[in-house]
Parts: C-alpha cells; sequence; structure tokens
C-alpha cells in the first residue's frame, strides 16, 4: 500500500514538458525489487520519464499525425493506468507500470504505486491496493496546488511548499492523509483530558461561536438535438457543502435533506467519510434502476461528525435520463443561410476573413435565438457575457435577438457560445452553453449543452439541521438563509 | 575535491536530485556524500540547508551508499548528528529529517539485522521517542517526531515483517493511551504488526490453543530472527491459498482488539482507515475461527463512501470473505453502486475509468472463472449498463472505455440491438473523423474501431459496413494511411484467422486503383503508395491491379519525367513487396514490365539502378531464392541491416540505423607526429655530383612549375585515435571518414579522409592530410568525423581544431633528386638575386639578429632548418637556408655568426611572409636561449 515514486510536470501547451518535481521512496523501492525479482524495473531518472509518460498521454510530437507509439489502435486507453516504455540507456525497452496520471490545467501528476504481487503475469489493477491509495494522494495533491481556483504564480508558491507538505502527509511512501496547504495549528499546550481520542483528520478545535453553513449547488446538464426524433438529454447533479464551526473534540451533527412536493428523488449519494453511518435505504436509490415507483424519496438524512474545514458532505445525481421537467428556457434554432446572405451580414460586421470564408465555402450558418426564449426569464436583462470560439456574435439587444454567424473557416466540430445573462431581481446566475457542430444542412442535430447553476435553490432542497453539541439548540429547523451567497 | 560553500548546496542538491547519474559524472558517489556529512556536522550551516541537504540521502541512498559497509558509516554518522542536535522545538523538523534518513540510509541497504549496532541503536531510539505518548515528558512541539517514529518503526515492519512481533502488548498500550491525533499512527503501527505476527504465527508448525493470547500479550525484545527469513504475501484473491491458523486457538482476546480497532477506525483518515481496514481483513481471513461478520457494522459507512480507496478495500473484503460477509443482495448492490460510480457527474474521469475497471474484475461470490482477465459479473446486465452508453461529449478514455465494458455486456447478451447501438455510436465517431476531427478524435476512431472488432469480429453484417465506411474515410482523407494501416496490423494480430483486415486491404486496394489520374496529385499519391505497398504483403489479395495501376500511373503521368526520388522509391518498396508475394507468378510479366520501364524512364539515376537490380532478381532468380535474399536482414543483426539496407523494405526498426547519431563527447582526436616519425622526401641529400653547368639553373628549375600541380602541396601527418577514456560502445569504429572545414580562404578545400577501422587497443592509424594553400599562412581547420560502430549505427563525432602552423608548411627546395650541392647553392644563389626587392615587387627583405646563447648556433639550425639547409660553412660559421612555401613562395635565408650575436639576412618574394618568420625565427631562438638557462 505505498507509492514508489511521485512526479508532478508542467506542460504548457505547444511546448515540452518540464519535471517540476518528483519523489521517490527507496524504502518502497527496495521493497519492489524484492518483490518483482527478475522483472523488476527501476524508477528512472526523471528525464528518462518525461517522455514515455507525455507520449502515453498524446501529448508529444503534435506536429506529427501519427505516431505509432502513440496512435496505435492496439495501445488502448481505456485504463486508468499507464504503461510507459522506457527509452534511454537506463533500462531501455523496460516497461514501467502501473504509473497513474492525472492532467489538469498545464500540470501531470503522476506515481507509481507498488505492485504488491508476486512476479508473474501482471495482475488486475483493482487487485492492487496502492492503486486507489495512489489515486487518493493524487487527487489531494491536486486539491493542494490548484485548489481554490489558484492561478499560475499561486500555484508555483505551492509547489515551493510541497516537500514540507509531504513530510507530514507521505514522509515514507504510504500516503497518510492529504496534503494540507496550512501547517497545523500547533498542538495546545494543555495536552486534551478527557476520554475522546481526536480525530486524525481533524487537528485542532474550534473555539468561538457555534455556526454550521449548508449550501445546496446543482447543475442542470442538458443536451439538446433539436430533432423531434431524439429525446434531449438531461442530467440533474449536486453537491452539499457544509462548514461546521462547533466546539468540542467530536461533535455530531445531522442533516436532512427533504425534498420539496413533486420532486425527484435523490439518487447515486456519495457520502463524505466524516458520515458515520447512513441507512441502507438511502444508499439503494440508484440511477442504474429504472423502476421508480417505490423510490426512496427522503428525508435525508447525513449524521457525522464535522472536520474543521468546509467539506462536500454528499454529492447526488437525479432525473436521470429523462425527458426535462421543464422545457430548456433557451432554445436556439439554426438553419442554413444562402451564401449571399451569409456574406453580407459579415461585411456588415466589417470582417474581410470571414466574408472570404463565406465566399469560398459558401456553406456559413447562422443561428438565432428568438425574443421569446430570452423573455422566458422573469426580470430584465441587465448584462451579457458572450463569448464564442469561432464565428461572430451580435447582439440586438433592444429586439433580445442573438445571431451567432458561424462562417466555415476552422476546423473544429465544435463550436461553443458561452453565454453568462444576468438578471436584475433574480438570485440566479446562468450559464448556459450552446455548441454546434460545423454541419451542413439543417437535417443535421443541433446539439447544445445547457448548464444552470443555482445558488441556494431553495424551492428545490429543504434543510433541516440538528446539532448534537453541549450549549447549541438540539434541532435548528429552517434557520438557514438561503439567500445568501456564502 | 575542495569543500564547496554551504550557499552552493541547494543548487548542488537539486543538480543531483535532477539526474543523479549525470550529476556523479563529474564527481564521485563517495567524494559527494563526504561532502554531505561534513557539512551536516558543521554548525554554521543553517538548519533549512542541512533538512534540504538530507534530501539526497532520503531519496538516492542505494547511489550514495553503494555498498553496506558505507551504508553503516552513513547511517552511524547520521545518528551522530542525531544525538548532536540539541533537543529543541527549534531544530524538531531536523531531527525529523534526520530520523527519516537514517532509517531510509538502513531500510534500503538491507541493514536493518541482528548485531548491527546502528541498526538496533536506532530502532531503540524510535521507540524511546514513540513512548512519550500525549506529549507529556517532551509536549506538544515535539509530536511531529513522535510521528516520524512511529512512520519509521511502520516502514521497518513492513519491510522486515515481524520485527515486531514481540511487542504488540507494548505496542497496544500506546495506541490505547495516545489521545491526540497522532493515535493513527500508533494504530496503523499496531495493525500492521498485529497483521505480521499472525502471519508468523500460521507458519509456526505446532501453535498451541494459547498461543495466540500469549501473542498479543507479548512484551519482549525485537524479533530479529524475523528479519533472516522475508514473509511470503498473502495474496487475498479468492483463489489463492492463505495460510491459516488452526481452529482450535483461543480467539476471543483477538476478537477483542479487531472489534476495537474497528470501532475506532472513523477516527483515522480515509486513507489510513483504508489501510487499516485492509489489515485487519489479512488477520480475520488468517484467523478462521474469527468470523468475518465483525465488519458487518462498517459496511453500510463504507458502501455509501465517496472516498476511493475505502471502497477499494470494500471491494477486498468483498474478493476475501465472499458469501461469509455480502450476501447475494449485498453482492447485486454493490455492483449497482459501481456502476452509479462509474458515470457519477462529480466524480473525477481517472476515478470512474477505474471503477470501470473494477466492475470487470468484481469479485463475485461465486465467480464462474478467475483467471485474472476481465470478465463481466453475471449481474451486469444490459439494462444495467445502459447508463455507461458513451456520448460524444465524454473524453476519449472514458468513451473507450465504455465501449469496451458495453461491447462486453452486449456480447454475453447477445443482443443484436445492443451492437447496433454501438455501432450508431462508432458511425457518429466516424462523421467527427470525417468533418477533420482533431488528432485524438482520429486515434480514438480507430481505438473504437480496434475494440469493436475485438468483440464483434464475427457478426459479419456490421464488419462489412465498417470496411465500407472506412474506405469512404480514405477517400476523403487519404493521409488517414498511416491509421488504417496500423489498425489492419493490430486486428490482424489479434483476430488471426479473421479475413477481415485482408477484406479492408482488398477494399482500399480496389478504391486506389479506380481513382482517376487526375485526382492523384503529389502527396495524396505517397499515402496510396503506403497502402498498395501494405497491400502487396497480403496473400490472398490479388495483385494484378495494383501492378497495373502503377504501370499506368507511370505511362500516363509526368512523374518519370520529374524523377521524383521519393515517388520512385515507394513505387519500389511496393514492387519489393510484391517480389515477395507468394503469387508473384500470376503478376509476374507486368511487374517486369514495370521495372523494365522505370529503369529506362526514371529520371533518377538511384531509382534505375534499384529498379535494375530488381528487374534482375525478378528474372534471374528461383522464387525461393529470391524470397530468401529479400527476407535476409529482417530481425536479423544490426550488420546485416546496413549491408542490405538497399534492398531491405522500410520499417521503423530501420530508421535508427539509418539516421546518424550524435556523440554526446568528442570520441577521436588528431596527433600530429612529431617530425622524426615523418618521412617527408628528403631532397636535402645530394645526389653525386655531377655539375651540369651549362644549363641555366634558374630556368631548369622554373620549368618545373609549368606543372600546376608540381610542388603544390603540404602533406602533415596526424595519429588517429581515442579521445581519451570513450565508452565500450566505440571501442570498434568502421569507416570513419574524417571530414574537415577551413576557417579561411588561404586553402584549398581539404578533402575528406577514410579510414577503414580504428581497434580500441591496437595502434592508432596514420593519417595525411593534403593541404594546397594558395597563400601559406597559418590557420586552423576544424575536423569532425562520421564513422560506423559495431552494431551498425552511424555517429558524428567533433574532433579538437587542428592548428596549422607556419613551420608545418615548410617543404625544402624543391629541385630534381640528382641535383648537386653545387647546383643547389648555385639556384640559392641565382633566386637570392632575383629575389632583391624591386620597387612595387611583393619581394621583401629583413634582418634579424639574436644572441647566441650557450648552445651553438649550429645546433640553432640543425634543429631548426636541416632539412632546408643549402651550404653552410664553419670558418666564418655562416649557413644558407631556403624554405619553400607552396604554391610557390621562398624564403632565404643568410645566418652569420659573428662574435656575440648571430645576424639573419631575410628575402621573401612575399612581404606578408614577414611577420611569421620573425615570429618562427624568434621562438626558435627563444627556445634555445630557454634551453641554456
Amino acid at each position: 500500500m505505498s507509492i514508489r515514486a511521485l512526479w508532478i510536470i508542467s506542460q504548457e501547451k505547444g511546448e515540452s514538458g518540464k519535471v517540476r518535481f518528483s519523489r521517490r521512496y527507496p524504502t518502497v523501492e527496495s521493497r519492489a525489487s524484492r518483490l518483482g525479482r527478475g522483472s523488476y524495473v527501476p524508477v528512472p531518472e526523471d528525464s528518462a520519464l518525461l517522455r514515455p509518460l507525455l507520449t502515453d498521454l498524446g501529448l508529444t510530437d503534435p506536429e506529427k499525425p501519427f505516431v505509432e507509439a502513440r496512435d496505435g489502435c492496439s495501445r488502448l486507453h481505456r485504463t486508468a493506468a499507464l504503461e510507459l516504455v522506457l527509452e534511454g540507456r537506463q533500462g531501455a525497452g523496460a516497461a514501467l507500470w502501473p504509473v497513474l496520471a492525472i492532467s489538469q490545467a498545464g500540470l501531470i501528476l503522476a506515481c507509481l504505486p507498488l505492485v504488491e504481487a508476486p512476479p508473474g503475469p501482471r495482475p488486475p489493477l483493482p487487485s492492487l491496493a496502492s492503486v486507489s491509495q495512489g489515486f487518493s494522494l493524487l487527487a489531494g495533491l491536486q486539491a493542494f496546488l490548484s485548489g481554490s481556483g489558484a492561478g499560475k504564480a499561486e500555484v508555483e508558491s505551492r509547489l515551493a511548499l510541497l516537500p514540507a507538505a509531504l513530510m507530514q502527509a507521505c514522509p515514507l511512501g504510504t500516503p497518510l492523509e492529504t496534503p494540507q496547504l496550512c501547517q497545523p495549528l500547533p498542538p495546545p499546550t494543555v495536552p486534551l483530558a478527557g476520554p475522546q481520542k481526536q480525530p486524525a483528520w481533524k487537528p485542532g478545535v474550534h473555539r468561538g461561536r457555534a455556526l454550521v453553513s449548508v449550501a445546496v449547488s446543482e447543475q442542470v446538464r442538458s443536451m439538446q438535438y433539436g430533432n423531434r426524433a431524439r429525446t434531449d438529454l438531461w442530467d440533474v447533479y449536486g453537491t452539499v457543502t457544509c462548514k461546521c464551526d462547533l466546539e468540542g473534540v467530536l461533535p455530531t451533527v445531522t442533516v436532512t435533506l427533504s425534498l420539496p412536493p413533486n420532486g425527484s428523488p435523490l439518487q447515486d449519494i456519495l457520502a463524505h467519510p466524516c458520515v458515520s453511518s447512513l441507512d441502507s435505504s438511502l444508499l439503494t436509490a440508484s440511477s442504474v434502476d429504472e423502476s421508480d415507483g417505490s423510490a426512496f424519496s427522503g428525508p435525508y438524512k447525513f449524521p457525522f461528525s464535522p472536520p474543521l474545514e468546509p467539506f462536500h458532505l454528499c454529492f447526488y445525481t437525479s432525473q436521470k435520463k429523462r425527458t426535462c421537467p421543464t422545457q430548456p428556457r433557451l432554445l436556439l434554432s439554426h438553419r442554413p443561410l444562402p451564401s449571399l446572405r451569409s456574406t453580407e451580414q459579415a461585411a456588415r460586421a466589417g470582417d474581410a476573413e470571414e466574408l472570404r470564408a463565406g465566399r469560398q465555402a459558401g456553406r456559413s450558418q447562422c443561428l438565432r435565438m428568438s425574443r421569446s426564449s430570452l423573455m422566458s426569464f422573469r426580470g430584465q436583462l441587465t448584462n451579457t457575457d458572450l463569448r464564442v470560439t469561432s464565428g461572430q456574435l451580435e447582439v440586438a439587444r433592444e429586439k433580445s435577438l442573438l445571431v451567432w454567424v458561424l462562417g466555415s473557416a476552422g476546423t473544429d466540430l465544435l463550436r461553443v457560445l458561452h453565454l453568462e445573462l444576468h438578471w436584475r431581481s433574480s438570485r440566479f446566475l446562468r450559464t448556459d452553453e450552446a455548441v454546434a457542430p460545423q454541419e451542413e444542412g439543417s437535417a443535421v442535430p443541433l446539439r447544445s449543452q445547457m448548464q444552470e447553476r443555482l445558488l441556494f435553490h431553495e424551492s428545490r432542497v429543504r434543510c433541516l439541521i440538528m446539532m448534537d453539541s453541549s450549549s447549541e439548540p438540539l434541532t435548528n429547523e429552517g434557520n438557514c438563509d438561503f439567500n445568501q451567497p456564502p | 575535491m575542495a569543500a564547496p560553500n554551504p550557499e552552493g548546496w541547494p543548487q548542488r542538491v537539486a543538480a543531483f536530485s535532477c539526474s543523479p547519474s549525470h550529476f556523479l559524472s563529474s564527481t564521485t558517489p563517495e567524494d559527494f556524500l563526504s561532502d554531505l556529512l561534513q557539512d551536516l556536522k558543521d554548525d554554521k550551516v543553517s538548519e533549512s540547508t542541512k533538512v534540504l541537504m538530507l534530501g539526497p540521502l532520503q531519496e538516492h541512498p542505494t547511489i550514495l551508499c553503494p555498498s553496506p559497509q558505507v551504508g553503516e558509516q552513513t547511517a552511524v554518522a547520521l545518528l551522530g548528528i542525531f544525538s548532536r542536535t540539541a533537543h529543541t522545538p527549534k531544530s524538531v523538523n531536523l531531527k525529523c529529517h534526520l530520523m527519516l534518513s537514517i532509517a531510509t540510509v538502513l531500510i534500503s541497504t538491507s541493514f536493518v539485522k541482528q548485531g548491527v549496532k546502528v541498526a538496533e541503536g536506532f530502532l531503540d531510539l524510535l521507540f524511546q521517542t514513540a513512548q512519550d505518548t500525549n506529549d507529556q515528558k517532551h509536549g506538544g512541539m515535539f509530536r511531529p517526531l513522535r510521528a516520524i517514529a512511529c512512520d519509521c518503526l511502520r516502514e521497518m515492519e513492513t519491510c522486515c515483517p515481524g520485527l515486531l512481533s514481540h511487542k504488540l502488548e507494548a505496542l497496544y498500550s500506546l495506541k490505547q493511551q495516545e489521545m491526540t491525533p497522532l493515535h493513527q499512527a500508533y494504530t496503523l503501527l499496531y495493525g500492521v504488526a498485529l497483521r505480521n505476527a499472525v502471519h508468523c504465527l500460521t507458519l509456526q508448525k505446532d501453535v498451541m490453543d494459547g498461543d495466540l493470547k500469549k501473542l498479543l500479550a507479548s512484551n519482549e525484545g525485537f524479533a530479529w530472527k524475523a528479519t533472516e527469513k522475508p514473509l511470503e504475501l498473502v495474496q487475498l484473491t479468492t483463489m489463492s491459498q492463505i495460510p491459516v491458523l488452526p481452529s482450535n486457538v483461543e480467539t476471543k482476546e483477538l476478537k477483542s482488539v479487531v472489534s476495537l480497532l474497528l470501532e475506532e477506525c472513523y477516527l483515522l483518515t480515509p486513507v489510513m482507515q483504508a489501510a487499516l481496514l485492509r489489515e485487519l481483513t489479512q488477520v480475520v481471513s488468517m484467523v478462521q475461527s474469527l468470523s468475518p461478520a465483525i465488519f458487518k457494522s462498517q459496511l453500510l459507512r463504507l458502501f455509501g463512501t465517496v472516498e476511493i480507496s475505502l471502497l477499494h478495500s470494500t471491494l477486498q473484503m468483498k474478493g476475501t470473505f465472499t458469501d461469509s460477509l455480502f450476501t447475494a443482495e449485498d453482492e447485486n448492490f454493490l455492483l449497482k453502486r459501481l456502476v452509479g460510480m462509474a458515470q457519477h457527474p462529480l466524480l473525477s474521469t481517472p476515478q470512474k475509468l477505474f471503477y470501470i475497471e473494477c466492475i470487470l474484475h468484481f469479485p463475485e461470490n461465486r465467480p464462474i472463472s478467475s483467471n485474472g482477465e476481465e470478465s463481466l459479473p453475471v449481474l451486469v446486465t444490459p439494462r444495467m449498463a445502459a447508463s455507461l452508453f458513451p456520448t460524444v461529449f465524454n473524453d476519449s478514455s472514458t468513451m473507450l472505455s465504455r465501449l469496451n465494458i458495453l461491447s462486453l455486456v452486449y456480447l454475453e447478451a447477445d443482443e443484436e440491438e445492443g451492437i447496433g447501438y454501438i455501432f450508431d455510436h462508432l458511425m457518429a465517431l466516424h462523421k467527427i473523423v470525417d468533418h477533420h476531427g482533431t488528432r485524438e478524435m482520429t486515434t480514438t476512431f480507430f481505438r473504437a474501431v480496434y475494440i469493436f472488432m475485438q468483440n464483434f469480429y464475427l457478426n459479419e453484417k456490421y464488419t462489412r459496413d465498417l470496411i465500407e465506411s472506412l474506405s469512404e474515410l480514405y477517400r476523403s482523407h487519404y493521409t488517414l494511411a498511416p491509421n488504417l494501416i496500423n489498425l489492419v496490423d493490430s486486428t490482424q494480430k489479434l483476430l488471426e484467422d479473421s479475413s477481415w483486415p485482408t477484406d479492408l486491404l482488398k477494399a482500399l486496394q480496389m478504391l486506389i486503383v479506380e481513382l482517376p489520374l487526375q485526382q492523384l496529385v503529389h502527396q495524396s499519391l505517397q499515402w496510396h503508395l503506403k497502402v498498395l505497398g501494405r497491400v502487396a504483403k497480403e496473400e490472398q489479395a490479388s495483385q494484378r491491379s495494383t501492378v497495373r495501376f502503377l504501370l499506368n500511373l507511370l505511362i500516363n503521368s509526368s512523374l518519370c519525367g520529374l524523377g521524383d526520388w521519393r515517388i520512385g522509391n515507394a513505387v519500389l518498396s511496393v514492387c519489393r513487396n510484391l517480389l515477395q508475394h507468394p503469387n508473384l507468378d500470376q503478376v509476374f510479366i507486368e511487374l517486369a514490365d514495370l521495372l523494365q520501364f522505370m529503369m529506362h524512364s526514371f529520371e533518377d539515376v538511384d531509382i534505375q539502378d534499384h529498379a535494375r537490380f530488381y528487374y534482375t532478381l525478378l528474372t534471374n532468380l528461383s522464387k525461393e531464392k529470391l524470397s530468401g535474399v529479400l527476407n535476409m536482414g529482417t530481425g536479423e543483426s544490426q550488420a546485416k541491416i546496413r549491408s542490405l539496407s538497399s534492398i531491405m523494405a522500410e520499417s521503423e526498426e530501420l530508421s535508427s540505423s539509418l539516421t546518424v547519431h550524435r556523440t554526446r563527447q568528442p570520441v577521436l582526436k588528431l596527433v600530429k607526429l612529431s617530425e622524426d616519425g615523418i618521412s617527408k622526401p628528403d631532397h636535402s641529400s645530394s645526389g653525386p655530383e655531377d655539375s651540369t653547368p651549362d644549363v641555366d639553373l634558374l630556368k631548369v628549375y622554373q620549368n618545373q612549375f609549368l606543372n600546376p600541380e608540381f610542388a603544390s602541396v603540404v602533406i602533415l601527418k596526424y595519429h588517429l585515435t581515442f579521445a581519451g577514456e570513450v565508452d565500450a560502445l566505440y571501442h570498434k569504429l568502421f569507416c570513419i571518414c574524417l571530414h574537415f572545414e577551413q576557417t579561411d580562404s588561404n586553402y584549398e578545400r581539404v578533402s575528406d579522409v577514410s579510414v577503414p577501422c580504428l581497434i580500441y587497443d591496437r595502434k592508432p592509424c596514420v593519417v595525411s592530410l593534403t593541404l594546397k594553400p594558395w597563400r601559406p599562412y597559418p590557420t586552423v581547420l576544424h575536423a569532425s568525423a562520421i564513422f560506423t560502430t559495431e552494431d551498425g549505427l552511424s555517429w558524428h563525432t567533433q574532433l579538437d581544431p587542428i592548428l596549422i602552423g607556419f613551420p608545418d608548411l615548410f617543404l625544402p627546395l624543391p629541385v630534381p633528386v640528382h641535383w648537386s650541392q653545387g647546383s643547389r647553392e648555385q639556384l640559392f644563389h641565382q633566386l637570392w638575386k632575383s629575389l632583391c626587392p624591386e620597387e612595387s615587387s611583393q619581394s621583401a627583405t629583413s634582418l634579424f639578429c639574436f644572441e647566441v646563447g650557450e648552445r651553438s648556433l649550429r645546433e640553432v639550425i640543425e634543429s631548426s632548418f636541416h632539412k632546408y639547409l643549402v651550404s653552410k660553412q664553419l670558418n666564418p660559421e655562416s649557413y644558407k637556408v631556403l624554405l619553400f612555401l607552396p604554391p610557390q613562395f621562398y624564403v632565404l635565408l643568410k645566418i652569420k655568426n659573428s662574435e656575440d650575436a648571430a645576424s639573419v639576412s631575410i628575402i621573401t618574394d612575399n612581404w606578408k611572409l614577414l611577420p611569421f618568420i620573425n615570429s618562427y625565427i624568434k621562438c626558435i631562438t627563444d627556445y634555445s636561449a630557454d634551453r641554456t638557462q
């Protein structure tokens, strides 16, 4: 259950990667060499690892359309673990397995878990305990490096803190905890007297006013085909986030979620490890089951003892794969325009490039959003933030008309319209994304993806908080103000 | 090596960590280690620097301590530093790092053994440190040190299982006492020690009833015996044999210990909970009288967790205990949860991929087979898996992973409709690629096709459709040729007896040969020829259309006239594959026509030669010999590949032998041979005394120069040797070609020099360098070499620049050998006269005086001008020296010795040479003066 080595690599688009940090665990390595015997492949030096790793992730030789080591069919990239064929003098041709890697925003985090199995045929990945430990560690590192919206400069400074954080979280290759950004509070000078052991995930205790805040954020993702033959897809999923400032070593809190009338039941509930026990009926509701007549519809009780920091109490999904409860509020219609017309439009926008493209290909497209679609929001439109990946956008605010000239330049199949609309007298922040394929003719389905972020959507989830702490009220129902942003 | 200043450590440590091998090429591990240890002892070095300096020991102890002895010494030194470091809160961090470094060094040099003082001492230290529970003695500031001590103890126990097996009681009470968050470290330490102790007990022969109880209550020293023979792994798969304790053993105490551990498990961090659960799973599986139901209370909490490691250990528990802990209902439920999590929108992609893999390796209660390969659990039905259907918005690995599992599901269920869904998805991908999808999308599509074929190759309807759509794709995107060829190769390897790959190739062949000529533009042709070349390897595919197509192409287009080597070579590589085709007879005449046409009409000599060679092979060799010749070299030794590269098919493996690699360091050098070793044609030895007084000597002499080649070159001899110690790879070099590049325009281009071979421990090779000066001035030549090593690879190396000095260019007077001494002297005088400077002439005279030291003038002259001496007189001492410099320049010297100084009268026909002459004479006379001092 250990990690042999760990790497952090930065890779910007169009540049070759660079190993920013690496850590090897020689004691684990000595176990690996004893277990692997003849088939043991030592951890290579950073430089020897970089290129195979990037090749496996498809990040090398961007100018070459086909490289067998990268694009070959039989190199199936469908598993969670990579197999790196090493080059160079150090163990040329040897395969390093299983390398776990996650990449996000120019950073690649990779680690090599110890294979605790006798030499011989390669064991299946799920039989290796170290693999999930490796994933946990990588996820923790990812949160450490780029969590809470850290910018580039922030990532750099956090990289400098990494050795000290790893000394705490993983000194000898066995992950002990997630790396902590802030050093733990200096331990109290007076030893904690009392019968209760302090949880390892809670280095200190809170002193001061007791406060529990719960936030529910829910997202709606839909796929509109604009085609009667295909039903649109519709996804709802959400996160319940908690921050509890409560005194005591191990205070217990119960959050109860209940559905509004006609609300659709929650499914696929995943609870934070601090939740101490769960009702089995709560877990059986699964999106995999089609039988929903007798589905459990709450109340959903989560008894837990909170850590100090804010945490995701649970994740859930709902309404999987059914027709939308309401019609999508932003309807996109599109039709191909005669080339002349699109050329005219482009010319009006004064973009010579577009003009040429339109004339040459003669298959520009235009998307219109009608007034009625925008008007379906109550309230007044105050601000629009519009971005498109290609083509042009014209907004006629007085007519609530939006024209998207797709043009035909570019080779991207997917074009994204990012639209953020702000309403006065509305608590909702909306992020809508429309994705249109670059295709000819109106018979092709239009795919669009709409995301809706509802912050503190009180009509959807009602919250009940019960606290079992020394001086706090035992029951505290409906006391949370959902209208305030956190 | 001088001790570097402490400020340099961050850079040195960074350089070492970046690439230890590169760093140690400039120093040795011993030096670096002793520097490290020395500065670690130094009080002036700051603690943060010391922490940094321990990094190399924590990460690469085996490099720094190559032998156990060095490891022991290092550990002793570190332990000394540890005990000397003040026990104050300020230096806790350094002490933690020291402790970690000692543990790392000891474990990785396998030095945790009985009788090793330092290991025993260190273990005692760890144990003492760990005993300060709840920070009673030293206070909370020392808690990190305790944490590291516990971790080091656990690592020692993990690497030497059983070491702490006689200390379970002590560890248990430590675990019980600790109230701070550190109880986690004690709990896990106890868990690991317990697991190993029970494991050791199972291996004992006669286990008594109370042995387990005794084990739990033991509080003795370290069990050094355990370090002698490491324990085997306990494999917790359903089928493997787990060592177990006899059922009569008393387990009441163990049961209460395990339940207490489980009860407090909740207080650990999730990853540690998972680790502890694994240890306890192993303990319970080894003690059969202990019921797995002990875990029952934890299960619901574990089923619902979002934490990947906790769920993973639950799955392991499932695999170990099967139906003794999990009912059929639980199994169904767990599987459903897994499927739900494998597509949960709020989990990360790698996590979801891992869950899909867990479904494919799900530990079923009643597995049908357990060979470790992917197999679908019986309970996964198409309906259950429907939610895993990939969408266009999945990233490619998720998409492929889902396609794979769904293919297995539909294959198992034998559901035609499901296959249709998957095929529709393939077609959706096809459409994206057709609309110029990104490279990633293209790759994904071909991999998806591969997965589809892997599972549904027997379904003729879809595989036929697939061939059609793939060839349509090729029609509009000929650049996909390498992807298609790779798909064919991979599927052929996968499905040995399927005709699908061949059918696909046939379809592509048909498509290409039917293309109108106008469409075969230059670029696309390359790809088409590549595909045809691949088709030509296919036994089942008829090749006639290919040959006809090629012939038609060459006759009716301008290709032959253009003579593009690449195109010609691409056509020839198709021909080459055709030559090997088993059904060569069917296309024999057409192929001969094609090759003949190429060898006559293709406007490139190399292509013509090749075509002629193939033609000769085709028409003269029997089929067996032909294939024998052409098959030679494939996969054989590198040398063969090189020698046969002209008839080799192009392949990826060849590229390394066809490229020229660069050496990192110079491999070769040129060393000038000393004068004595050079046998320059010695003109000074006078011939017989036959005087030819009637002849105008000067005229005869000058007539020689009517031949422009006469005496126009300087030949310099060098030894070609290895530049110091070189890698063994370069010990045998062949076909060395030395290339020289001049730095100015005073010389004609220096031609390359070839040396057949150079072997490390044999005599160096003599190389003659022929210089043809326009103006005989000193110069510098850049030199490089290309050579071949024994493994057939070509290398390029840079040599040190070659300095050509002024005296290197001197030649003796080029007169016929039979000329007598007198004739020479006469010529000298005539030349002197003719050179006497007139106005606007290039010639010049000069005078140089020097002091004659103890070394007589004679010696100076003899050593420097021996070969150029025309006459010498002893009384009064005077010499005449003629230096000839190609192409035809002269420096004439008359040297006289007067009382205390020698004077040199100089005359030359090129005044620009004067500075060089002056400095040269100065140099040799200074030298003589130096020698005298």
